[in-house]
């Protein structure tokens, strides 16, 4: 156990740990809403129990898990679905740069449960206690990762197995799909503050909305590759279109 | 028979999310450290989750059997529209999942 234990995570002071737990606790209850939304989602929508309950443990991602399940539950083709996950979870590959420079120098197996655990709150807990920091890949910084990291992952992991046993006690006319749409818009809101994602939402949605009836859901592949294109499209124009800084006057 | 209940499809499938988390999270903690991101995708990484959650999320609320489904009667519509609402006020989730989740049931029963 000791020696499983020191292969996957870095050494760490207890007290640098303890804040980590401290500074995740009060998101303890937004991750089991999430979760406890999750599980009854997925047993709603048709999952059995054990199915839910190995998905929750290996994939442990809530917004790819959600995203994926309306087409799991029609039976989609499996690149669709698989394909359909990696672009939600792409923001993690942006995660994954931004915080790099922290765990660059522990074994590989450390820095593959490290990222694994490296979930949305957890990035932003992290990058606002550590980002201006001088010294990197400090004993504190891993202890407080894995702090936060400890709370994310069984607040995620109960609640969505009580969500996955109770699910089945609700009625599908309630509309707990509606219920996981709500917790996904949740995560959409606060990345929609600019022009170009708005626009990118506008047409995608639209798009999304008619091309619903095509075959093997690939309706959503094609929406999100020209909304997607339109957003960046967007996003090119704009930069060109600021105003460049006049540059520093050297000084004399 | 449902797909779910389909256990090689769900297998399949379950390898693949797994991968694709472990793949997306721990994409640049895995590369040598010479591998940087391009400038030119760090745009193109961040609009596609936005836009992948919103062609799950539009189809889920604005349709109907897959046809759309625009309508004042649509309940989804008004739920999601007040859930927006008290999420961009609050920016509390579970306020925000409670208050559409009422609306829904509130219209729902009494429509």
């Amino acid at each position: 156990m000791k020696a499983l234990r020191a292969r996957f995570f870095a050494p760490c002071p207890h007290d640098s740990y303890r804040e980590g737990v401290r500074s995740m606790m009060p998101l303890a209850l937004a991750i089991s809403v999430w979760g406890l939304v999750t599980g009854v989602a997925m047993v709603n929508g048709g999952m059995t129990v054990p199915g839910a309950l190995i998905v929750t443990f290996f994939v442990f991602a809530g917004s790819a898990q959600l995203a994926t399940l309306p087409l799991l539950a029609v039976g989609a083709p499996l690149p669709v679905v698989w394909v359909t996950a990696l672009l939600v979870n792409l923001r993690f590959v942006i995660f994954a740069a931004a915080s790099r420079r922290y765990f660059v120098k522990l074994p590989w197996q450390q820095r593959l449960l490290a990222g694994y655990l490296n979930g949305d709150l957890g990035f932003a807990l992290f990058s606002r206690r550590f980002g201006d920091a001088t010294e990197l890949g400090t004993p504190e910084q891993f202890g407080f990762f894995y702090g936060g990291a400890t709370v994310n992952w069984v607040a995620w992991q109960l609640s969505s197995y009580v969500g996955i046993i109770i699910g089945g006690l609700f009625p599908t006319e309630w509309g707990f799909e509606l219920a996981a749409a709500l917790a996904l818009v949740a995560v959409l809101i606060p990345m929609a503050n600019k022009f170009p994602a708005a626009v990118g939402i506008l047409v995608t949605g639209v798009l999304a909305v008619y091309t619903a009836s095509m075959p093997m859901r690939l309706g959503l592949v094609v929406s999100v590759l020209i909304g997607g294109s339109v957003a960046v499209a967007a996003d090119v124009w704009r930069s060109r279109s600021e105003v460049q800084p006049e540059p520093e006057p050297s000084a004399a | 028979m449902s797909p779910f209940h389909d256990w090689a499809y769900m297998a399949f499938a379950t390898v693949g999310l797994t991968v694709v988390t472990f793949a997306t999270r721990g994409s640049f903690f895995m590369l040598p450290p010479s591998v940087q991101l391009p400038k030119s995708w760090e745009r193109a990484l961040k609009y596609a989750p936005v836009c992948a959650l919103t062609a799950i999320v539009a189809p889920a609320v604005f349709t109907k059997q897959h046809e759309p489904y625009i309508s004042w009667s649509n309940h989804q519509m008004w739920a999601l529209l007040a859930a927006g609402l008290v999420f961009a006020k609050f920016r509390n989730m579970t306020a925000m999942i409670c208050v559409g989740m009422a609306v829904f049931t509130a219209l729902r029963l009494w429509t």
